[in-house]
C-alpha cells in the first residue's frame, strides 16, 4: 500500500520554482533517505507534504486522501484530519521552551484528548525510556544538549501516534557524538517499521538505514533507487559530483 | 502645621497616585494585549488604524492627552456633552490610553521574538490556531516582554504626579502645599522615598516574576 504518492507536484515562491515536477510514492515501512545539494529545494518537499508550505499545482495523497488535488486543497478539517497522520522533526528541534520534557509530549495528545492524562503520561514515560531519556522527564528543555533536544522532539511527535515520520535535517545541528544517539533513535524507529522520510546529510547513514535515497537536484528528483543503486553505482555525473563533495 | 496632619494629607494623597498607577496598569497591559492583536491582524484597516492610534499616543506629549481628555473633549461637536469626565477619570483616561499604546508595542515585541518554528511545531502537532496561541505563543510572549512591562510600570510610578496639572491633589501637589506652609523640606524628602519605594517593590515583584517564569 502507498503511504504516499505525490504527482507532478510544483511550487514556487514567487518568481523562483523551487519544484518543478516531482512524482514519487512511499510504501508502508519504507524509509527514505532525501539527498541533494543546498537548495534543491529538499526542505521545501518535506514541508509541503505535512502543509506547512502549500503547493501550486499537482497532488498530495497521503493513506489514499488527497491532500492537495491537482492545486486544490480540501476544506481545513480534511486537512488537519491528513496532516494528524504525520508527524515531523525539525532540523532545530522546536521544543516548546516554557514547558518541560514532560509537558512538551503530553500537551498536545492533551487538547486532543486522544487519552485520559494518566495514559498519556504512561505513554510519555514509555516513549521516553524508548529515547533514552526517561531521566529528563521533568528537565526544561534549555538544560538538554542538542542530542537529547532532538529525542525529546522525536518522542513528542510519536505521542500522536503518527503512521509517517518526516525528518528535515534531524542532526545537522548537532556534533558528530551527538548525531550518532540520534540517529540510533532514528534506526531503532526503522526497525520498528515506521514509513520515514528523511532529509540528511548523512550519506553513511543514508546507505545504512534507507530503503531507498531520493536524489534531488534543482527542483527535479534525479534519481530514486536503492542506496546500492544510487550512491555504488551510479553513472549520473551530477550524483557522483555530489557524493565526492560530502564525503 | 502639625506633623500629625501632614502625615494625615499625604497618605491621602499617595492613596490617589496608587489609584491612578493601579487602575493604569491593569487596563492598560489588558487593552495593550488587546491593541496587540489588533495591531498584528491580517485585517489591513484594523492594522492599519491601530497603528495609527499607536502613532499618536507615543507621538504626542502625555500631558497633552490629559488635558486633551479633560479639556478638550467636552468641546467635541455632537458627542461632546457625552464626554464630560470628573478629574479623576478624564486623567485615568488619559494615563489608560497613553500606557495602552506602549504595552501593546512591547507585547509586538515580544511576539516578534517568537520563532517560526514554534508556530510550525504546534501546526504539525495539531494543535488549532486558537490553542498555539493561548498555550505556546502568549506564555512566551508575556515572558519575553517582562523586563520592558517591568520597565513602563516603573516610568509609570513617577509620570503620575502629571495628574496635579488638572486640579487633582496627589502626593506631589499635597507635598508641595506642605512645604510652602512649614517652610521645610523634609515633606519633599518624605516624598521621593515614598516614589523610590514604589519603584523598588515593583523592581523586586517582576524580578520574582521573572525568575518564576524563567526558561
Ligand atoms: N519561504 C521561502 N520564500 C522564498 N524562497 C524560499 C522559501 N523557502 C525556500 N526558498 C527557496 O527555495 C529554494 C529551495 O529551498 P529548500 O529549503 O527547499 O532547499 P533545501 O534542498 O532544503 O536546501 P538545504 O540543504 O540548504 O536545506 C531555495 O532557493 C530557497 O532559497
Ligand atoms: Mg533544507
Amino acid at each position: 500500500m502507498n503511504m504516499i504518492e505525490v504527482k507532478n507536484l510544483k511550487k514556487s515562491f514567487g518568481d523562483l520554482e523551487v519544484l518543478k515536477d516531482i512524482s514519487f510514492d512511499v510504501k508502508k515501512g519504507e524509509v527514505i533517505a532525501a539527498l541533494g545539494p543546498s537548495g534543491s529545494g529538499k526542505s521545501t518537499l518535506l514541508r509541503s507534504l505535512i502543509e506547512l508550505e502549500k503547493i501550486d499545482g499537482g497532488s498530495i495523497i497521503i493513506e489514499g486522501n488527497f491532500l492537495c488535488k491537482d492545486g486544490k486543497y480540501p476544506p481545513e478539517k480534511k486537512i488537519a484530519a491528513i496532516r494528524s497522520k504525520m508527524g515531523m522533526v525539525f532540523q532545530h528541534f522546536n521544543l516548546f521552551p516554557h514547558m518541560s520534557v514532560k509537558d512538551n509530549l503530553i500537551c498536545a495528545p492533551l487538547m486532543q484528548k486522544t487519552a485520559p492524562k494518566n495514559e498519556l503520561i504512561k505513554k510519555c514515560q514509555a516513549l521516553l525510556d524508548k529515547v533514552g531519556l526517561i531521566d529528563k522527564i521533568d528537565a526544561a528543555p534549555s538544560s538538554l544538549s542538542g542530542g537529547q533536544k532532538q529525542r525529546v522532539a522525536i518522542a513528542r511527535a510519536l505521542m500522536l501516534n503518527p503512521d509517517i515520520l518526516l525528518f528535515d535535517e534531524p542532526t545537522s545541528a548537532l556534533d558528530p557524538e551527538l548525531t550518532k544517539e540520534v540517529l540510533n533513535v532514528i534506526k531503532q524507529l526503522a526497525e520498528d517499521k515506521m514509513t520515514m522520510i528523511i532529509v540528511t546529510h548523512e550519506i553513511g547513514f543514508a546507505y545504512e538505514a534507507a530503503d531507498k535515497i531520493l536524489f534531488m537536484t534543482d527542483g527535479y528528483i534525479l534519481d530514486y533507487d536503492t542506496p546500492e543503486k544510487v550512491l555504488k553505482n551510479n553513472s549520473n555525473e551530477r550524483i557522483n559530483q555530489f557524493l565526492n563533495n560530502v564525503i | 502645621m502639625e506633623l500629625k496632619q501632614w502625615i494625615s494629607q499625604m497618605s491621602i494623597g499617595s492613596l490617589l497616585t496608587l489609584k491612578l498607577f493601579f487602575a493604569t496598569i491593569f487596563i492598560s497591559l489588558i487593552l495593550g494585549l488587546a491593541t496587540t492583536f489588533l495591531y498584528t491582524s491580517k485585517n489591513k484597516y484594523i492594522s492599519k488604524i491601530t497603528g495609527f492610534y499607536i502613532l499618536i499616543m507615543r507621538g504626542t506629549p502625555l500631558l497633552l492627552q490629559i488635558f486633551f481628555v479633560f479639556f478638550g473633549l467636552p468641546y467635541l461637536p455632537f458627542i461632546g456633552k457625552y464626554l464630560v469626565f470628573d478629574r479623576f477619570t478624564a486623567g485615568a483616561v488619559a494615563f489608560i490610553l497613553n500606557y495602552t499604546a506602549y504595552y501593546a508595542e512591547i507585547f509586538r515585541g515580544g511576539l516578534l521574538s517568537i520563532d517560526n518554528g514554534q508556530y510550525e511545531a504546534a501546526k504539525v502537532l495539531g494543535m488549532t490556531a486558537l490553542q498555539t496561541k493561548f498555550k505556546i505563543i502568549l506564555p512566551q510572549m508575556f515572558r519575553v516582554s517582562l523586563p520592558a512591562i517591568s520597565n513602563e510600570a516603573i516610568i509609570l510610578v513617577k509620570d503620575t504626579a502629571l495628574i496635579t496639572t488638572i486640579g487633582l491633589t496627589d502626593l506631589l501637589q499635597v507635598t508641595k502645599t506642605i512645604v510652602n506652609r512649614t517652610t521645610n523640606i523634609s515633606a519633599f524628602v518624605v516624598a521621593a522615598l515614598f516614589y523610590l519605594v514604589m519603584s523598588y517593590i515593583l523592581t523586586i515583584f517582576f524580578k520574582f516574576l521573572e525568575k518564576r517564569f524563567a526558561y
